[in-house]
């Protein structure tokens, strides 16, 4: 992607009532939208649509304004399409890109949902892998020219919080089976994704029970956006919002040494506004 | 039949998915006796019997698409001599033995009415391997990259709306496509083999016939030509009978007027005044009164025997049920149609073969390692016709255990091999999570220390969905299995109060 302007910063964060206002002010805090997608663009907005049994305030899946709002800049700076598409673990994909309300979003603001198709997925190499050297990957989010992780900020009971990284396991087939080394295996998994850019989605985040929830008192209103290059500054910065740091999660800490991004948010330029 | 090719064809099609079961009055008759309550929608059911009284089997003419498949399979003429005549009487014998096991609890000849024969060929053999056919020739395509563009068009458009994420696997495809392939066959040794001889429907509706008010009356215009014997599909016109028809026989269909040379003239459908209408005749193929007794008897044996299924002493452990079914006396009111099996989303949902018994042959089952019980989805309970599966609110069905999930320690991950998962417990459902997970440190095979979380099943708070069991990465048997609910009492896993 281009350098960003000098002003720009590496890590945007704003906070306020309104969903679509602080994901535009998260993005124009790091550059804009324009920085990451160019005109005739093809891109693939990914959030999490984990199940098809939630709607969006139990905080398991992704606020559907937070999406739309991507899905309106992209296109607003010249994309030629713009798809949002996820594999849920329980439910079909249409099931749940209903149920989370996100495909009514993302239709209204001129995206296409896309049911991941089965034929698409290719064994794919990991050359970066320490773990796992290659696994069953969607090509498209691989070819497609910008790739924006809008992970939804929430509580794991494996990897103890699940955000960007963890986001990535929603274009591979087989999830199931990256438990038995899982943080690793994220590392390994963002070592070969790499998405454009990564939106945490905080505007609400599960704080137990996670990842599917299912008590609205687990959920804390956090009305915050977090956009940033790099995954692994922007995950660190989602931690402390569960009173954590970006070191104390293990898939975190091996992304930062495989050099995937930084964990130290005292060296970055970071950019907070209220909207 | 266009109206039943569209109400099966798309699995998440409900408003009219039991549509044919409701208007079969077999189905209907069989399911009340069996379950002891008249089933709901039964009136649907009464219309086919009053159209039956008032015109014959038109049913078996014009709207049974078991009838209408096999009139389009097969050919124009049998080339073969048809069997005797006396093999009409299998038809309603079927029916008798099946009428008498319900009325002795027992739906399990129920399997032979024809609506029940095509659901459930549709639904476990037809559709599930079309859905494979097509797929797979995709997937050749999509090794093209070059071919995306089209190839997305065609399964965003066509392919993704008609057949779904899921491919429907069933252990009885094979020998189901047999069977109907077998129906199909006979159709070159008798036209319309199975409704001449065979199907128990055919046998309720044409001794329902006898008594029909509009009848083929034969006038004496006629021209002994016989095209119309030749043309009827069942054979009932008989030459040395003045090319008279058995009312029993006869299915309406109007073949015969269509190349009749006094056409109008010759016979016509007419209503006999009051004072000349009697039932029609007993016919020397119907079935003697020997027969009957003789029928009647071995399917009291039959029942009998059913008895002796040690499902009858001991809840075997893999009937899993759908949702509700434990609430109301299942296998007596499953009239084995399918329906359910078919709107699953997951198709978790498969006929049994013999686990249950004979008893409970084509009854449904969930068997998790196929496909989970949808945490948002109550449809099988709003397509099933005798309410077997009862229609419960999303919410409600969610509350009801339909089994108890029970961990493997020997095979599970955490517990046998000290490797780290917990995929069940992410996936478990139900918002206070029913696998609770203990933290222990322990050695794993490289010497290594590792920090792992063990789970184990909260009994209270596990429905039994299988999802579990399902996303469980284990290959062959899962570390985790979902068994039917066998205790009695409160044993069973249940919300606890105030949540």
């Amino acid at each position: 992607m281009a350098t960003p302007p000098s002003e720009a910063a590496y890590l945007g964060v704003a906070r306020g009532p309104d969903p679509k206002a602080i994901t535009g002010a998260a993005l124009a805090a790091i550059g804009g939208i324009e920085r990451f997608v160019k005109s005739g663009d093809d891109v693939i907005v990914k959030p999490n649509i984990c199940v098809d049994y939630r709607t969006y305030e139990y905080g398991a899946t992704t606020n559907p304004e937070v999406v739309a709002t991507l899905v309106e800049l992209c296109l607003g700076a010249g994309a030629r399409r713009v798809r949002v598409m996820d594999l849920p673990f329980a439910g079909s994909s249409e099931t749940a890109y209903a149920r989370s309300g996100i495909a009514d979003a993302v239709q209204a603001a001129g995206g296409e949902m896309e049911v991941m198709n089965q034929a698409k997925f290719r064994e794919t190499q990991i050359p970066d892998g320490q773990d796992i050297k290659s696994w069953p990957v969607y090509q498209e989010v691989l070819n497609a020219n910008v790739l924006i992780n809008v992970p939804t900020a929430k509580d794991h009971n494996a990897t103890r919080l699940s955000l960007g990284c963890k986001n990535l396991m929603g274009v591979i087939l087989k999830p199931n089976q990256l438990h038995a080394n899982l943080h690793q295996r994220i590392a390994d998994l963002t070592s070969l994704v790499r998405p454009t850019l990564t939106v945490v989605d905080a505007v609400r985040t599960l704080m137990a029970h996670g990842p599917t929830g299912g008590n609205l008192g687990d959920v804390r209103l956090n009305e915050t956006v977090i956009a940033s290059h790099d995954i692994v500054a922007a995950d660190a910065y989602a931690a402390t919002l569960f009173d954590l740091t970006g070191e104390e999660i293990p898939f975190l800490k091996a992304a930062a040494d495989m050099g995937l991004g930084t964990l130290d948010l005292g060296s970055i330029k970071i950019e907070e506004v209220v909207v | 039949m266009a109206i039943f090719v569209y109400t099966n064809a798309q699995r998440p099609q409900r408003f009219w998915a039991d549509l044919f079961s409701r208007l079969d009055p077999l189905l209907m008759a069989s399911a009340s006796l069996a379950g002891r309550a008249l089933v709901s929608g039964i009136a649907l059911a009464g219309i086919t019997l009053l159209l039956t009284l008032l015109f014959g089997r038109v049913w078996c003419g014009w709207l049974c698409p078991l009838g209408t498949l096999l009139e389009w399979l097969g050919p124009r003429q049998a080339r073969r001599r048809a069997p005797s005549e006396t093999w009409r009487a299998i038809k309603y014998l079927l029916l008798f033995a099946i009428l008498l096991a319900a009325l002795l609890g027992s739906q399990t000849l129920i399997v032979l009415d024809p609506i029940t024969i095509l659901n459930r060929t549709l639904t476990t053999a037809i559709w599930p391997a079309l859905r494979y056919a097509v797929v797979q020739t995709e997937t050749f395509f999509y090794q093209f990259p070059a071919l995306w563009g089209p190839l997305d068009a065609i399964h965003g458009t066509v392919v993704q709306p008609l057949f779904q994420e899921v491919q429907p696997v069933f252990s009885l495809g094979v020998l189901v496509a047999l069977l109907f392939a077998g129906l199909v066959v006979l159709n070159w040794w008798a036209e319309r083999f199975w409704c001449r001889y065979l199907c128990p429907l055919g046998g309720l509706l044409g001794l329902l016939s006898k008594l029909s008010l509009v009848r083929r009356e034969v006038s004496d215009q006629c021209a002994l030509c016989a095209r119309c014997t030749h043309q009827c599909p069942t054979g009932t016109i008989d030459p040395r009978d003045n090319y008279r028809s058995d009312p029993a026989e006869c299915i309406v269909c109007f073949d015969c007027m269509t190349d009749c040379t006094r056409e109008g003239v010759a016979f016509r459908w007419q209503v006999r005044p009051a004072n000349r209408w009697r039932p029609a005749r007993w016919r020397d193929y119907d079935p003697t009164r020997r027969q009957a007794l003789a029928v009647l008897g071995a399917s009291a044996a039959g029942v009998a025997l059913a008895g002796i299924e040690p499902i009858t002493q001991r809840e075997p452990a893999t009937m899993v049920r759908p949702p509700g079914a434990l609430l109301v006396d299942f296998s007596a009111l499953c009239i084995r149609c399918g329906a359910c099996v078919r709107v699953c989303p997951t198709q978790g949902l498969q006929p049994s073969l013999f686990e249950g018994g004979v008893q409970n042959f084509l009854t449904p089952r969930l068997v998790s390692r196929l496909g989970y019980c949808s945490f948002s989805c109550n449809a099988c309970g709003q397509v099933c016709p005798t309410g077997a599966i009862p229609p419960l609110a999303l919410e409600e069905k969610q509350a009801t255990p339909i089994g108890l999930a029970s961990i493997d320690q020997d095979r599970c991950l955490p517990w046998a091999h000290n490797i780290p998962c917990i995929v069940c417990e992410e996936a478990c459902p139900v918002a206070d999570k029913a696998i609770q997970l203990e933290e222990v440190e322990a050695m794993n095979a490289l010497g290594e220390t590792v920090l792992l979380q063990r789970p184990s099943v909260v009994k209270e708070l596990c429905i039994g969905c299988g999802i579990c069991e399902y996303q469980c990465p284990m290959g062959g048997e899962s570390a985790v299995r979902v068994y039917a609910p066998t205790e009695a009492g409160g044993f069973l896993g249940a919300l606890p109060e105030g949540i």
